[in-house]
């Protein structure tokens, strides 16, 4: 090779080897981990709000608005454009790059491959960033360590954040499973057999409710145990869920990157499934992909439903269906509800048709900083918009939460 | 565990003791003694007191060095032929990095007694014995120069930080 082909090849990128000692055993693992994938992963974290200000500086032109980020401890200045005051207001931290990126394609529609490194380069030249990316709760574990419970909590949660079993070689997997029926789901035919099957739980689901005292008495003293066992095997159909996610990937011709189960922040079981290939598609592609996955609960809930229905009356079977019915129902409800602080796949239909992106985050900044300094009660159109995800999140989980415990109370009694 | 000649045979092969003729060779063999260690086993920590040095027989062996909690940094993967903590059989100093067993291995175990059994048996085999080593040092030397570099450069592109416009 010549120097001018040596000059014109990208550097390879560096990498860690490092060594993972277990905790149970005299085991380990090596892992090697590139420079590239420790920066998709990194949380940015601009310096505290006391060290920063920002200020519009209104257009006088049509386009987009600039902004001047100052360093106050520094008295520098940094002029931004609106994108990259964006990807600012996301370097909390806790938000990793790839969030960031993702993001990014949510709210602009197209992604800049240069302008987070190069946005990263200028806050680090004004020293607008901190090198200490890590979550609160771990922080708050590691400066309580001496302690043996938090030391426990610490090993615990460490331990499951290990678990994840999954495979990046699943994209054939999906596209046999979509050759071999799952297209189904995504024609017109599909659609009305839902609709219809839904329609068809419904009914059945009123006509139950009127014997509601009957069915749970099926359990027959038991009540809780049966609901237990309800939610064992409704946390199976969440991997039926994500199946179809990365179905309606395989329908727009889009990757399935990866499909796996893990513990979410290290205490939440779940499965996932890497959808991120659906962003360079169309938003109905995107508002398809997120439905198709809550879809499953329906069916599910409407199938449960018409057993219960047809099940003998105040039978354990009736009492099991029933309930199965109901959680698969109320999943397919708070999947598709966007308005209950988490981020399900009604949410991202809605931040999407929107444009907000990271409408919770901003809602509860919001939120806090009003009830903190009490912030100027001027409301425009993001405020209102603020406010009302705010109210109606609190409203609908309070009413949630409330709804189960009737649902148990009534059970029990 | 390997017979005398199945030693010799092996430390023929060995680089420190390749132009060691074959009587002292022999005696040196008779001094060595084997060290079975287990997949995962750890076999001294940094920091540890030790006046061996050790020669892998069979097995791969990993050399780290703790960076943080359960973490540490992968300095070295070393096999069959291989030697290591050489460094606290002449100074006496604490161990300078982490040894365990990345595969089941046995390891031969040269000690102080024997490295001075050499020098008295042979100066000429011990004056081939330092030569060598000097030259593994010096190779180990650039390595750790290029290790550092390697690091630094990971850190520059993990964090995105820019040193070229500074």
């Amino acid at each position: 090779m010549n120097e001018a082909d040596t000059s014109s090849t990208p550097p390879r990128r560096a990498k860690l080897e490092l060594l993972v000692r277990h905790d149970s055993d005299e085991g380990f693992d090596v892992r090697q981990v590139g420079s590239a994938t420790a920066f998709v992963q990194s949380r940015p974290q601009r310096v505290p709000a006391e060290s920063w200000e920002l200020a519009e500086m209104p257009s006088r032109m049509a386009g987009q608005p600039s902004y001047f980020l100052k360093n106050t401890t520094t008295d520098r200045f940094l002029l931004l454009t609106a994108p990259e005051k964006f990807l600012w207001e996301q370097m909390d931290g806790q938000t990793s790059m790839q969030d960031i990126a993702t993001a990014y394609v949510l709210r602009y529609g197209a992604f800049d491959f240069d302008i987070i490194p190069a946005l990263m380069r200028k806050l680090q030249r004004a020293q607008l960033l901190t090198l200490t990316p890590t979550s609160r709760l771990r922080k708050a574990l590691a400066r309580n360590r001496r302690r043996p419970l938090v030391k426990a909590i610490e090993a615990g949660l460490t331990a499951l954040e290990r678990i994840n079993i999954s495979s990046r070689n699943v994209q054939r997997v999906f596209a046999a499973m979509y050759r071999f029926g799952g297209f189904l789901l995504f024609t017109p035919i599909g659609v009305v057999a839902c609709l219809l099957l839904a329609g068809a739980g419904l009914v059945a689901g009123v006509k139950l409710w009127r014997e509601g005292g009957d069915i749970v008495a099926g359990f027959g003293g038991h009540a809780l145990q049966g609901v237990l066992m309800v939610k064992l095997l409704f946390f199976l159909t969440v991997a039926a869920h994500q199946i179809v996610h990365g179905l309606a990937l395989i329908h727009y011709r889009r990757r399935v990157r990866e499909f796996g189960f893990t513990f979410l922040h290290g205490f939440v079981p779940t499965f996932y499934v890497d959808v991120t290939d659906i962003f360079m598609t169309s938003r109905r592609a995107r508002v398809v992909t997120a439905v198709s996955g809550a879809v499953v609960h329906l069916v599910l809930g409407s199938a449960w439903f018409l057993v219960a229905l047809f099940s003998p009356l105040g039978s354990f079977i009736q009492a099991f269906a029933a309930a199965s019915g109901m959680i698969q129902w109320q999943a397919f409800v708070v999947a598709l509800y966007p308005f209950c602080f988490i981020e399900m796949d009604g949410y991202h239909v809605l931040v999407d048709l929107l444009g907000v992106p990271t409408l919770k985050q901003e809602a509860m900044s919001w939120a806090g900083s009003l009830l903190r300094r009490g912030a100027s009660w001027r409301i425009g159109r993001q405020e209102a918009l603020f406010a009302f995800y705010v109210v109606l999140s609190t409203l609908s989980v309070a009413a949630f939460v409330a709804f189960n415990v009737m649902l148990i109370v009534h059970a029990r009694s | 565990m390997s017979s005398p000649a199945e030693t010799l045979v092996f430390l023929r092969e060995v680089r420190l003791f390749k132009d060691i003729a074959e009587p002292e060779l022999a005696a040196l063999g008779a001094s060595l003694r084997e060290r079975p260690l287990k997949r995962g086993q750890v076999l001294f920590r940094e920091g540890e007191v030790g006046e061996e040095m050790f020669i892998v027989l069979r097995g791969t062996i990993v050399i780290s060095k703790p960076v943080t909690g359960r973490v540490e940094q992968v300095l070295a993967r070393i096999g069959p032929g291989d030697f290591f903590g050489e460094m606290s059989l002449f100074d006496r100093s604490p161990r300078s990095a982490t040894i365990q067993a990345d595969a089941d291995a046995t390891l031969l175990v040269l000690d102080r007694e024997a490295m001075r059994r050499l020098t008295e048996l042979s100066p000429r085999a011990a004056a081939a014995f330092f030569y060598a080593l000097v030259q593994v040092f010096i190779e180990r030397l650039r390595a750790s120069g290029d290790l550092v570099a390697e690091v630094t450069r990971w850190g520059l592109e993990a964090t995105g930080l820019d040193m070229d416009s500074r």
